[in-house]
Formats: structure tokens, sequence, C-alpha cells
């Protein structure tokens, strides 16, 4: 598609944006197309999804039934069904799969080179096929995702004021951008190691445990670092993982509220900025190395 | 018999070999799925920071939680590192042809294309499980009694065989959709329920789902009932548990031999 | 020596039954307009579109001990359909076929160790091993005792001089290199029939030479029976006495190499250089299709009148030098495979429908 746009190289900035418009339109239509060739498939394989976290439900029934206490780090056990739930709603967002892989792998074979020779900024393209996949990904994962909530509406607290969704909303944006810009990030690395896979499996780990995709996040809070007074808790706050699953979660469940749910999105944010400069300086200084040395 | 053994030690060093080749790459693949294990203790012990037991009354403590941890270890990374790997590449095979090339050979075609790789970096975490077993079965709540101890390698066996079958079945269904992308996939669905106690599955949806693991896909035999020999005491219900899952695994394998040769036979009668 | 077992229609069978022996060959398959994705699979299991494609359709043939055959076609003819059940990979629609006394398909292990398959385009031997590991496998595979092992390996590795090549990944060599240790890894348990797909696909000039003169001297000393498929007429022209043209599932032709010229064509090709650039007109008068390239003429005579026209070309101006040659085994192949031709076949040997 790219080398399509490319062809005729568009004169003026609008012509340039109009043209990378239609490669855009072109790449929605050709990814909605596939998805829907293969819906059958796609439904049974997002509904598939949903059964860890049916372990994972039963598992925590069974802590509570074990236990005295109707409330785990603040969660009751209705709160941890819509918790996991919520979390696959978040991980739609910023789930980014084989985008590192990818980008490791045009390096290594080469075919990276293209986007150095043609006026196509490549970061560019693979947020606009990204955000192409994603929506078209979320107009049919719409049904069977409605299908699982709606089944499981009474674990849910009552449906938050505007004010709280609004935040919903705008974390699950950023969490997309912030998934982006980590991974691709992640495969530019792919200009200095020659195999990234072993770093993008180390990454997905430390993601899926401290993303809040394994459990909440508060309940770390019990767990001391050694230091006095500080908890795990504390040190995971402050990466940015935890906005890729469980922020989003805790906002509509009402754990984050007021001033902290304002403070939580600014951090957020910057970290979607320092994300950004990060991809942009391993892109610069990678290609300059890539162009210096061969590929 | 002794045949097919020599064969398979055959096949064994081959991947020996191989393996250490890419040295780099089979420590790699030890430390990742380590640090996958790793991550999932970490979580059981965050757990019991907030539950003496898994289940009220049902004598899943820290302790026995842990052996049955790694009983799972044990017959997941035996399955790993025997027939997934060869499982995996029979859709390949039968796309690129290389599936004619076993047919043509004096041998049990399910024994050639069910083991002729062998992964062993999954056995890292099969002694990381020898080694949690180790460590919890001197602080069980009770020793275990001599005939579980008896016992526990059969019912290993018994798991083992059941996750084979299954892995041949999928396997065969690949022969015929003629595509596996998803049969990882499926498989990680499939044994993400035999991962904790079966006791856990209750209420009026977990009832069903218990009944439907244990009796049409055995899946929830494989680990519980080996892990309760060795961890929980004895019970005369304990007793039909093991008679019931040596009979599903000898089950399991005879039809899962039928499906896959059917499938064989399939491709036989299909292809060109 | 492998001529001496030529299998005419009239030849007699007394010497014991033919080491292969088909008759009435069928295989049909579905193909299945097949539908994507998982769920289309799973509704396409109880109801599912298909048409019948027939790969073979009645296929006769006999083969006698220490025959080398060579089966020629064009893509899909049904060739490699044909091997692979002889092999036993696949079982037949209809029809009959004894390989050494076995029903292939039964697939004994007795049968399956008394040949070998190797196909040009597939990989046998471990990827990432040396071939020796492979070999070692095989000798389990095929309960070869340890002497006879060494000692058949050393004599093949020796004949294709790939003794170097042994230790190295297969990974690392060239598609030459591996096709030689795919057919040392073949002929390991010394088998009575060998069968060769397309053995010479891919490979340079220098690689096709080198294994036509192991097959050649294999084949004679070791008395094996060989089917070999190909595209390349170098191949058969090195190898075979008996040509077997398959196209559409049917055997077209099955008799010598020799014959198919005189069944095929009725004339010979006749090469004249003169001194000059000939007069197109005087040429034109001979009355034979003709090609003129500057001093050098090219003309078509019925082979029947070749002794009666000759003489008198020859005596005309300026004839410095004359060739008269059969049409090349190429040209009458493709037009055999154009036409689709069913003539000319043995009676008894081929039976297209």
């Amino acid at each position: 598609m790219t080398a399509a746009a490319s062809h005729s190289p568009p004169s003026g900035f609008l012509a340039r944006r109009l043209q990378g418009l239609r490669v855009w339109w072109t790449m929605l239509v050709i990814c909605l197309e596939e998805r829907l060739v293969y819906r059958g498939d796609f439904v049974l394989g997002t509904l598939m999804r949903f059964l860890p976290i049916v372990t994972q439900v039963f598992l925590w029934t069974a802590v509570f039934g074990a236990t005295s206490s109707g409330s785990i780090a603040g969660y009751s056990r209705n709160d941890i069904v819509a918790y996991y739930l919520l979390t696959m709603v978040s991980r739609a967002f910023s789930s980014m799969p084989g985008l590192a892989s990818g980008i490791a792998r045009s390096i290594r074979d080469g075919s990276i080179k293209k986007y150095l020779v043609q006026p196509v900024d490549y970061v560019g393209y693979l947020l606009a096929a990204r955000i192409a996949h994603k929506l078209v990904y979320y107009a049919v994962a719409i049904l069977p995702f409605a299908g699982v909530f709606l089944f499981c509406r009474e674990y849910f607290p009552p449906i938050p004021d505007w004010t709280t969704i609004g935040a919903f909303a705008l974390s699950l944006v950023l969490s997309f951008l912030l998934g982006f810009f980590m991974e691709a990030t992640l495969g530019m690395l792919g200009f200095w190691f020659l195999e990234v896979s072993s770093i993008v499996f180390a990454y997905m780990l430390v993601q899926y445990m401290l993303s809040g995709h394994m459990f909440p996040l508060d309940m770390l809070r019990g767990i001391p670092t050694g230091v006095a007074g500080v908890s795990v808790a504390d040190v995971v706050r402050f990466l940015p993982f935890e906005y890729t699953a469980y922020f989003p979660a805790a906002v509509w469940l009402g754990k984050v509220q007021g001033a902290e749910l304002v403070r939580s999105l600014l951090v957020e944010a910057a970290w979607v900025g320092v994300m950004i400069v990060a991809c942009r300086i391993a892109w610069w200084r990678g290609t300059r190395r890539y162009s210096a040395f061969g590929g | 018999m002794t045949r097919y053994l020599s064969i398979f030690l055959t096949f064994a060093r081959a991947c020996l070999v191989r393996d250490m080749t890419f040295r780099a790459n089979f420590v790699l693949e030890c430390v990742t799925s380590l640090g996958w294990m790793a991550m999932n203790l970490a979580f059981y012990l965050l757990v019991f920071t907030f539950t003496p037991e898994i289940g009220l009354g049902t004598g899943w403590t820290k302790e026995p939680f842990f052996a049955f941890v790694a009983t799972g270890l044990i017959i997941n990374s035996i399955v790993q590192a025997l027939f997934m790997p060869s499982a995996e590449e029979l859709t390949e095979m039968v796309r690129t042809g290389g599936l004619d090339g076993i047919l043509v050979q004096p041998l049990d075609a399910q024994f050639l294309l069910s083991m002729h790789r062998v992964d062993f970096s999954a056995f890292a975490n099969g002694l990381v499980g020898v080694g949690l077993l180790c460590w919890a079965i001197p602080r069980l709540p009770q020793p275990p009694h001599p005939v579980a101890i008896l016992l526990y390698p059969l019912l290993i066996a018994c798991g083992v065989a059941i996750l084979y079958s299954l892995v041949i079945m999928l396997a065969a269904a690949t022969i015929h959709l003629g595509r596996n992308q998803s049969l990882y996939d499926f498989w990680f669905y499939l044994t993400n329920f035999s991962r904790y106690p079966a006791e856990i599955y209750s209420g009026p949806w977990g009832g069903p789902l218990r009944a439907l693991c244990t009796f049409v896909i055995p899946i929830l035999l494989v680990v519980n009932v080996p892990a309760r020999v060795i961890a929980q005491p004895l019970t005369e219900q304990g007793g039909m548990m093991v008679a019931g899952t040596v009979f599903a695994a000898g089950a399991a394998l005879v039809i899962s031999r039928w499906v896959f040769q059917a499938a064989l036979s399939k491709y036989r009668s299909a292809s060109s | 020596m492998h001529n001496s077992s030529h299998p005419r229609t009239d030849a007699p069978r007394e010497a014991g039954e033919p080491v292969i022996d088909v008759r009435g060959l069928a295989k049909e398959y579905r193909v299945f307009d097949k539908p994507e994705g998982l769920m289309a699979s799973v509704t396409g299991l109880f109801n599912r579109k298909s048409r019948v494609v027939e790969a073979l359709r009645g296929v006769d043939l006999r083969v006698e001990k220490g025959e080398f055959v060579a089966m020629l076609g064009p893509n899909g003819a049904g060739k490699t359909t044909f091997l692979k059940l002889l092999s036993g990979i696949i079982t037949p629609t209809r029809g009959s076929a004894t390989v050494l006394g076995s029903v292939p398909w039964e697939r004994t292990d007795d049968f399956r160790r008394r040949f070998a398959l190797v196909m040009g385009q597939r990989n046998q031997l471990w990827w990432d091993l040396p071939a020796a590991e492979s070999f070692r496998l095989h000798k389990e595979i095929y309960r070869i005792d340890t002497p006879r092992f060494e000692r058949t390996r050393d004599e093949l590795v020796d004949l294709l001089d790939v003794r170097k090549l042994l230790l190295r990944p297969v990974r690392d060599l060239s598609l030459g290199e591996r096709m030689k240790l795919e057919l040392v890894a073949a002929l390991l348990h010394e088998p009575e029939v060998l069968f060769l797909d397309e053995p010479t696909i891919g490979l340079d000039v220098v690689a096709q030479h080198s294994l036509h003169r192991f097959l050649a001297h294999v084949q004679a000393e070791r008395q094996m029976t060989v089917i070999l498929t190909t595209h390349y007429m170098k191949d058969v022209a090195a190898l075979c006495k008996r040509l077997v043209v398959v196209t559409q599932g049917s055997i077209l032709y099955d008799g010598s190499l020799e014959q198919i010229v005189d069944r095929f064509t009725s004339h010979k090709i006749v090469t004249l250089d003169l001194d000059a650039p000939p007069d197109r007109a005087a040429i034109d008068r001979l009355g034979f299709p003709c090609e003129i390239r500057g001093p050098q003429v090219i003309l078509r005579i019925d082979r029947t009148r070749i002794a009666d026209v000759l003489p008198g070309i020859l005596r005309g101006q300026g004839v410095r030098d004359v060739s008269v040659e059969d049409v090349p085994l190429e040209e009458i192949v493709a037009e055999m495979f154009r036409s689709g031709s069913t003539a000319g076949t043995d009676g008894a040997t081929g039976a297209p429908r």
C-alpha cells in the first residue's frame, strides 16, 4: 500500500495528507474485508480468550470461600470478576500483537530499507495500520464482548457517572498509545540486537505481571519491598505497565477518583510522551546506525 | 518394543545434538520457560497471603498446593518435551509433503509422527517441579502413604497419557483442517482448566464444568489425581479416582489412536 | 543389461512374476472448494462442495526385475500420484497393484523395508544435523545390521564422493550435495525397488551428470528395479531403455526409447550445408517442408522416401555436408503432450481410456 502511495510523490502538504488518508482508507477497507471473511473464526477466537478468566474467577471464588472477610485488598468477589473482564477491554486497546517482532523482522530481513528510501514515515505508517486494525477489531469484537459483559452484568457495580466514563475512555485511548509506542521502541532494539524475540518475551512476562493482567495490583500493597514503609505496589505505581491493563479497569470500578484520578491520567499522558520521544530517538539513531553499517 | 525404544533414543540423541549446536537458543528457551513458571509461582504465593487455603475445607493449604503445582509442572514438561514439538510440526509436514516420507518407512506412523522431536529445554520446568515436590513433601500436614508413593509415578504416567491423547487428537484435527496456528492456543485454553484443584469448580456453573472436564474430556484427572494421592490423605473415594484415571488413560490412548488412524487414512484417500 | 527384460506385448513371462504389476489402477480425489476460516471448516464438515479430479484413469503396467523405467509427462499428468500409490502412501480408488508381491497400501513393514522413495523436492534428512546422524537413524528404522550398514554406506559414499560432506549440517549443503546424500540414505537398506520422483529437479548439469552415472552403476550392480519420473529428456536418455509417457492420468506410450521415434514420426530431419545461400524456389521444388538458415537448409523428409530422394539432392550443386537425424525426442514428447493423443500404445502394456 505504501508502495502504491509513493509511486507519484505528491507535491503540497495538503496533497500529501490526502494521499496519506487514502492509503489509510484502503488499509481500513482491506482489514475489514479480511476480518469479515474470518468472522466466525474471529468470534470463536475472541470468546476463547475469555476462558482463562473463567479459571481465575473460580480460583478467587474458592479463595473467598476460605477467608472470613468479604473483601481482599478492597475487592469483593464480584469486583474481582468485573476487574478481570475489564482488563480484557484494556488489553484490547493496549496489546499490540506482532508489532515489536514485526519491526525487528523487517530490520533483520532488510525490508525496512524501503521506508528509508520512500517518502513515508515508518512509525506513522505503522500507527495508521495499527489504528485501522484496531478499529476493525472493535467493530467485530464488540459482539462477543457485549455478549460476555451482558451475561456477567450482575458482577458489575452500577454504571458510573459521566466523568468516570470519560476518564475511562481517555485512559483507554492513552493505553493504546502507550502500548503502541512501548512495543515500537522495543522492536527498534532490533537495530542493535539481532534477535529481539527474547527481549520481547521478557517484556511480555513483566508486562503480564505488572500490568495487572494477572491480578489487581492493589493486592501488592501488603507486600513489603524491604525499604521501610514502601510496598511493591508503591514501586509498581511509578512504572508505565499498570496503565495498559490495571488502570482503566480501576477507573471504571471507582478505585481511582478525584485528584488521584487526574494525577494518574497526567502520569499516563507523560508516559505516552516519554515513549513517543524514546521511539523517535530509537528510530533516528537506529536508522543512522543501519545506514552506517549496512543492513 | 526394544527397537522402538532404540529408535526413540536415536531421535533424542539427534535432537540433543541439534540443541547443542544452537546452545544460546537452548539456554534462552530454558530461561524463558523458567521465567514464566517463576511468575506463576509468585502469583500463588501472593494468593496465599490472602488465604490459608484454596477453597474451604479442601485441604489445599500452601504446601499441598505447591505439591499440586509441582505435579503439574512435571506432567506438563514431559508432554511439552516429548510430544508437543512433533505435533506442532505435523501440519507443516502435511503441507510440504514430509508426511509422505514418514509413511513409507517401516515403522508405526503415529510413533514416528508424535515422537520424532524432543525439546530438551522443556525439561527445565520439570526439574524445578521435582525440586518443588521435594520441598513440599516433608512439609505436608501428613506424610504420604507408602501406597501413594508407589501410585504416584503410575498416575503421572496416566496424566501424560491423557494429555498425549489430546495432543494426538488435536494434531489429527489439524491434518483435517490443514492449519495449526490455533492448535497451540486451543491446547493452552484446554489445559488451563487442569491448572488448579478440581474443588474450585463448584456451584451452578462449576459443577457441570467439573463433570465435563472429568468424564468427557478427562483433563481434570491429569494433575488432580496424582497430586491428591501424594499430598492428601488416602480415601476410598480416592481409590475410585485412581481406578478411573487408569481407565481414562487407557481409553484416551485407544480413542486417540483410532482418531489419528482415521485422519491418516483420510489423508491417504483424499490426497493425490 | 536392463534391456534384456524389455516387456513387449508378446514377450513370454516365464521369468516369474513381474516385480511391479499394476492393473487398472485409478485414483480419484475430491477437491473441496476449501471454506475459509475455522467456523466455515466446521460447518463444512457436514456440507461440503466438492468435485472429483481423476489423477489416474486406469493404468496398467508391468515391470520386470532389473528394469529401469522412465515416466515422462507434463505437470499434473499423474506421475507422482502413481509413485505415491506404488509406495503405499495413498490408496487407490479402483484397480490393483502388487510390488514385490505385496499390495503397497497394506503397508506391511516387510514390504516397506524392501523399497525406497526419493522425492527431488523434499527433504528426508534432518535439516540441522549432519547426514551421518540421519543415516544412523535409518539404520535403526530399517534394522540394518552394523557390518552391512557400514559396508553399504562406505560404498555409496565413495561412489558419489561425498565422504567429506557427511559431518556437515545438511542445511549448509548445496542442493546437489543434498540430493546425493538423500540417495545414499535411500539406498542404505539396499532396496529391491527404487522410486525416484524428479530426482534431478533444480540441479546443475554437473550434478545431474554425476547422479546419472551413480544411478546407472548402482542399478546395474544391484539389479534394482527403478521407476523414475522426470521432466528432463537427458535423464531418460542417460538411464532408461524403457519409456512410459503419461498425460492426463493415462499411459500414452509404453515401449523402448528407439521405438517411440519410429512410431510417432514419419520423417527424418536432413540438414544440408551448402556453399552459398540457396535459391528458395529451387529448394521448394523438392517438395518437402523446409527451413533455410543462411547456407544451411533443413528438410523434413518422409522416412520411406529418404533412400530415393537423398542421392538426387546430394548430386545438386554445392552440397558440402549432409546429416540425417531423427526428430529430437523432446519434440516428439512435447507433441504427444500437446495432442494428448491416445494412439500408438502397445496393446497390453497401456490401456488408456
